[in-house]
């Protein structure tokens, strides 16, 4: 039996980048891995740069690397709103890893427990998390 | 008067120069379309952020202390970020900014308040660094299409030298868009982060539809207050997005009219000299008949 679809949304500053009806979202909030059906109960969580996949059904899947967002599930509906959506195939893995070194560096030159410095690994995170999902393509 | 070449080589040089000023007219006007479904892209994406801070900040009971959001009781350094464009070209574009940042560090020096300098764009990089300024931080390469990560990385430079203490308060100037023919100087404060941005300014009717279903009931991963805790700086990182995006659509306008502006100028001077040119034509023709005339005559 087919599962049933429901309508989910990915909005990122730059725009909405999908706006369709699908099987199942798996994604990874700060708590955990989340795969979320249709029915879902109502849930305000908050999103770490990962792989977003979503099952489109007939065993095809999209899949994106997500930066930091949220997501709203309210209705049946699920609304994503993240800082970067972009098609794993259109990562590029050597640009990952340089401006990954890039940051390294940077951090390296300041002073521990900075606010600078926090950022500075938020971005390496967010960028080694990219760097999987192109790993993975 | 010149001679009959010289008009002519600088009427095709002036047409030359018209071709490419209406060809960056052009390029201009196209940039400029893309720029504007940028900024209104934006909007829905900014609009649910408000929704689920409101929903969040609900359920938390209160908005917790940020430091972003605790105001300095005294004011020592104030951080003026200049949002210009990476070319020039564009008429009063990248100057107003300049000047209006330059005039308020004068009033800021006044009032026994030191500034610190950023800068988006390679033209209030460059000019600041002219004028003997420090920059303690320039962003540049990317006014053209601005992404969200150069937002984010402005942002999160600002925030981090205003928590680290290094300034007491933030200030934007940028060119806000209002028509293809018209970008007004704004000056926005940054930073401290506005508590009532962030909360009170309910917008319009979407506010009805989204609430309604069971807050109550919904589940929070991880609480909200950490949500919050999120959610905050990203208004720091949306507001510096839009003024990066209306400066380059400003930019784009303002590049716009200039080149309309050099292009029709060329126009007029190609007018002028093409009188010109038939003048010398005339003087010459008249000067040589005349030779001819009392060439004959001699022969007489």
């Amino acid at each position: 039996m087919a599962k049933t679809l429901f309508q989910v949304e990915i909005l990122t500053p730059e725009g909405k980048v999908f706006d369709d009806e699908v099987e199942m979202v798996s994604t990874r909030t700060s708590v955990g891995s989340i795969g979320v059906l249709a029915n879902h109960t109502p849930l305000l969580a908050m999103l770490d740069a990962c792989e977003l996949r979503l099952h489109k059904g007939d065993g095809e899947i999209l899949r994106f690397a997500q930066g930091e967002g949220y997501m709203q599930i309210g209705d049946n509906k699920a609304m994503i709103l993240i800082e970067d959506a972009i098609p794993a195939a259109d990562l590029d893995a050597d640009d990952l890893e340089a401006r990954i070194a890039e940051r390294k560096s940077e951090l390296e030159a300041m002073d521990a427990d900075t606010e600078g410095a926090r950022s500075a690994e938020r971005d390496i995170t967010r960028l080694e998390a990219f760097l999987s999902v192109a790993a993975s393509n | 008067m010149a001679s009959q070449r010289d008009v002519k080589q600088r009427v095709e040089s002036v047409r030359n120069i018209q071709k490419i000023t209406s060809a960056m007219e052009m390029v201009a006007a196209a940039r400029l379309r893309r720029a504007e479904t940028r900024i209104a892209s934006l909007r829905p994406y900014a609009g649910a952020i408000r929704r689920m801070t409101r929903q969040a900040a609900a359920a938390a009971g209160s908005v917790p202390n940020f430091p972003i959001l605790e105001e300095r009781a005294e004011v020592k350094t104030v951080g003026i970020l200049l949002v210009t464009g990476d070319r020039g070209l564009a008429g009063a574009f990248n100057s107003q900014i300049i000047r209006a940042g330059i005039r308020a560090e004068a009033e800021h020096a006044e009032a026994g308040r030191q500034v610190r300098w950023y800068a988006s764009g390679r033209r209030g990089v460059s000019s600041l660094t002219f004028r003997g300024k420090e920059l303690a931080g320039s962003f540049a390469g990317f006014t053209d299409r601005p992404a969200y990560g150069d937002a984010r990385t402005i942002a999160e430079r600002l925030m981090a030298d205003y928590i680290d203490g290094h300034v007491d308060e933030v200030q934007v100037f940028y060119n806000g868009y209002v028509s293809a023919l018209t970008q007004v100087v704004r000056a926005e404060t940054l930073l401290p982060l506005q508590r009532a941005s962030v909360l009170e300014e309910v917008p319009e009717a979407e506010e009805e539809t989204e609430t309604g279903a069971g807050h109550a009931l919904t589940e929070y991963e991880p609480d909200p207050d950490v949500i919050l805790h999120r959610l905050i700086p990203d208004y720091v990182e949306i507001s510096i997005f839009r003024s990066l995006l209306e400066s380059t659509a400003s930019e784009h306008g303002a590049r716009m009219t200039a080149m309309r502006n050099a292009s029709e100028n060329a126009s007029d001077v190609i007018e002028d000299l093409t009188l010109e040119m038939n003048r010398a034509r005339q003087a010459e023709i008249t000067q040589e008949i005349m030779e001819v005339v009392a060439g004959s005559e001699a022969l007489v």
